[in-house]
């Protein structure tokens, strides 16, 4: 058989059932796995061994083959899986990936897989549990064999989220044709402003027709870069398994919305924040079990993430029944390492939270500390607003800490509202906009005006930014705009502590579909703007950072 | 002799492209594939192939149960069975439940075609 043909499809079928073999052991370990999870488990080794005899990789046919028989054996009931059995099976699990990368990458399979096929083999015969009677140490390999481990090079950075390789070589392609795609969106405004001042009805229509197609065509590229949030989140319960049973802690992961689709980009992303975030959970979040009982919690932590949609954003909620961060340490922390005393008396415990991110105060001292936790958050912080999105944290002290990452859908293309300042353009993101209305210059008293029942401040952005001050007007636009939508409370406290202000602009134009390059160097840390775009007409115009302009007025005001 | 007509069943892709260029190679018309045992059973009945290949294990339903139930239905068919798993009660099995043929995984393209061959002789 002329193998090379079909190891696409190799690796694509194995690929989905070794993350089914994952699932199934983890269930098994746990001894929550029935009848039909074992026959699945069965049927999983059974086929990676059909396939890669049919390939030739005989290394992985032996293994797969070994670990076939054993858990043919269980389903027989003719052994149990006990812990050490698992134990062996999710190392030759590690086993089985490490040669599978070498398949993937064409290189030659010379793993020593033998400790691993020895410790399957000891397994049915019966001699595994009872090497680790006398070695109580328990999950230890054989005595006399060498461990397991050492046949696996590679498979040891399970703590690694991957995302499933069969897109992965095309990521480049769809990064080229979404800036296609962009330049085409920004021609074609050039386009529907001419159209707009002409009476050619078949310019009009051609036009019209353009801007339907571009429009399918950019959807059909964001529908292909997007994937659910499952396939980030796969491989988190190993990754928890893991960690909680090097920490001695018993930890519960539940998932909720994982079948959300995020732009691939934004996902791959998200990976390292992730498990970041996860391993605080575990390491200073969840307590050991003798202090979750004697505070009267349940054995087993629990890690929650959940993931929806609101508006063009995505919310990810990480959750644990922890002990929750002290924020009042965290400001000692602070002041430590030199943040101002007055900055810090001026924070609120929530505004104090956040001061986690700050390198200086996830120093290692805080990891230490029973009330703090801070490993990586700053790098956390980081890479989610390098995604074009925001992070906060909440936590109830003794109850549990929650980080919620707030991400965009998709990236680069964005719905934005053109306004017009002076002489400049700039654009708002639509997401942030809650109303666009004209006033007369007497309804803005002193700085303020009423919408809605409230009185919120008024942002002159020809002020905001520094422009040379404009003769006064007699009209102006409000566009009224939130801040921070992002508290990490409850929905009711966050309506009200969501910052509403008005940017007062001279006029307002169009929404377009604006294709935003980030910014880059030496202007990639301008104030006020969090991209770029370029217009049909070859003019370049700011994206508002409407979050960052908000909250200097509200300092301010 | 026109094209023997082929229907083929095995969870895995995998298989079934690799089955499927064999055949076809060999000058048979694989008119359906099934991923389990239930789909090889409605396909058989509504396609009326000439060879039905079964993987033996496969989810849902197994290739064995699907043998038992199209030989059930009295059609001018010959099942093959098609597995990795060679030990001998599972064969019989699968003889008991209508196969006459039993082609070993991994896939030898002479072999798979020299079974199929090895059907015509003993055409009732």
């Amino acid at each position: 058989m002329d193998t090379s043909k079909y190891k696409a499809l190799y690796l694509q079928e194995t690929s989905e059932h070794i993350s089914g073999i994952e699932k199934g052991l983890l269930a098994l370990e746990k001894g929550d796995a029935d009848a039909t999870t074992v026959d699945h488990l069965f049927r999983h080794y059974h086929s990676i061994k059909g396939m890669s005899a049919s390939m030739g990789y005989e290394p992985i046919q032996k293994l797969a083959h070994a670990q076939e028989d054993l858990l043919d054996r269980i389903r027989q009931k003719r052994m149990t899986a006990t812990p050490t059995v698992t134990d062996a099976l999710l190392r030759c699990l590690d086993g089985l990936k490490a040669l599978l990368k070498r398949v993937e990458d064409g290189g030659a399979l010379n793993l020593d897989i033998a400790p691993l096929y020895a410790s399957i083999k000891d397994a049915i015969e019966g001699r595994l549990d009872q090497a680790a009677m006398t070695a109580p140490a328990a999950g230890r390999p054989a005595a006399g064999r060498p461990a397991p481990d050492a046949a696996a090079p590679g498979a040891s950075g399970a703590a690694e989220l991957k995302l499933s390789h069969v897109m992965k070589v095309e990521g480049k392609v769809f990064d080229d044709l979404m800036a296609t795609v962009g330049d085409l969106i920004m021609a074609l405004s050039t386009f529907k402003a001419i159209s707009h001042g002409s009476r050619s009805i078949e310019l009009k229509e051609g036009v019209y027709m353009l801007g339907k197609h571009i429009n399918a065509l950019h959807n059909n590229i964001l529908s292909a870069r997007m994937l659910p949030i499952e396939d980030l989140t796969e491989g988190l319960p190993r990754v928890i398994r893991d960690m909680s049973q090097k920490s001695g802690k018993e930890v519960e992961l539940r998932i909720e919305g994982a079948s959300l689709r995020l732009d691939r980009s934004t996902l791959e992303g998200l990976g390292a924040p992730l498990v970041h975030i996860i391993r605080n959970c575990v390491d200073h979040g969840i307590e050991s079990v003798d202090e979750r009982l004697r505070a009267g919690k349940p054995r087993s932590g629990v890690i929650q993430i959940k993931a929806y949609s609101k508006r063009d954003k995505v919310i990810i909620e990480v959750s644990d029944d922890g002990r929750g961060i002290n924020a009042a340490r965290i400001k000692e922390k602070a002041r430590a390492r030199g943040v101002a005393e007055e900055r810090l008396r001026a924070m609120t415990d929530k505004d104090a939270l956040m001061l986690v991110c700050l390198p200086g105060v996830s120093g290692a001292d805080v990891v230490t500390d029973t009330s703090g936790r801070g490993v990586g958050m700053d790098v956390v912080k980081g890479v989610v607003e390098g995604l074009g999105g925001a992070i906060g944290i909440s936590t109830v002290p003794g109850a549990g800490t929650r980080i919620d990452m707030e991400l965009p859908l998709t990236t680069s293309i964005i719905k934005a509202l053109l306004v017009t300042e002076g002489p400049e353009l700039f654009l708002l993101p639509i997401s942030r906009i809650e109303r666009v209305l004209e006033v007369h210059r007497n309804e803005i008293s002193g700085g303020r005006f009423s919408y809605d029942g409230a009185v919120v401040p008024v942002i002159s952005l020809g002020a905001a930014l520094g422009m040379a001050e404009a003769p006064e007007r007699d009209y102006y636009s409000l566009i009224i705009v939130h801040g921070r939508t992002l508290s990490g409370v409850s929905p009711a406290v966050e309506a009200e502590t969501r910052e509403v202000a008005a940017i007062r602009v001279d006029a307002f134009g169009d929404e377009i579909d604006a294709y935003i390059r980030p910014l880059a160097p030496p202007i990639s840390r301008l104030w006020g703007a969090s991209g770029i775009t370029v217009m049909g007409d070859g003019r370049a115009v700011f994206l508002l950072d409407v979050s960052q302009i908000v909250s200097k007025a509200l300092l301010t005001a | 002799m026109s094209k023997r007509r082929v229907l083929i069943a095995d969870d895995l892709l995998f298989f079934r492209a690799a089955l499927r260029d064999i055949l076809e190679r060999g000058g048979y018309e694989v008119i359906g594939e099934a991923a389990n045992g239930a789909e090889a059973f409605d396909k058989a009945r509504t396609l009326s192939p000439d060879i039905v290949i079964l993987d033996v294990v496969m989810p849902v339903k197994t290739g064995i149960d699907a043998a038992r139930e199209i030989s059930h239905l009295n059609m001018p068919l010959k099942i093959v069975m098609c597995s990795s798993l060679g030990y001998e009660p599972i064969v019989e099995e699968a003889i008991r439940a209508g196969a006459c043929a039993y082609i070993l995984k991994p896939l030898n393209e002479e072999a798979v075609l020299q079974t199929l061959v090895s059907l015509e002789a003993d055409t009732p």
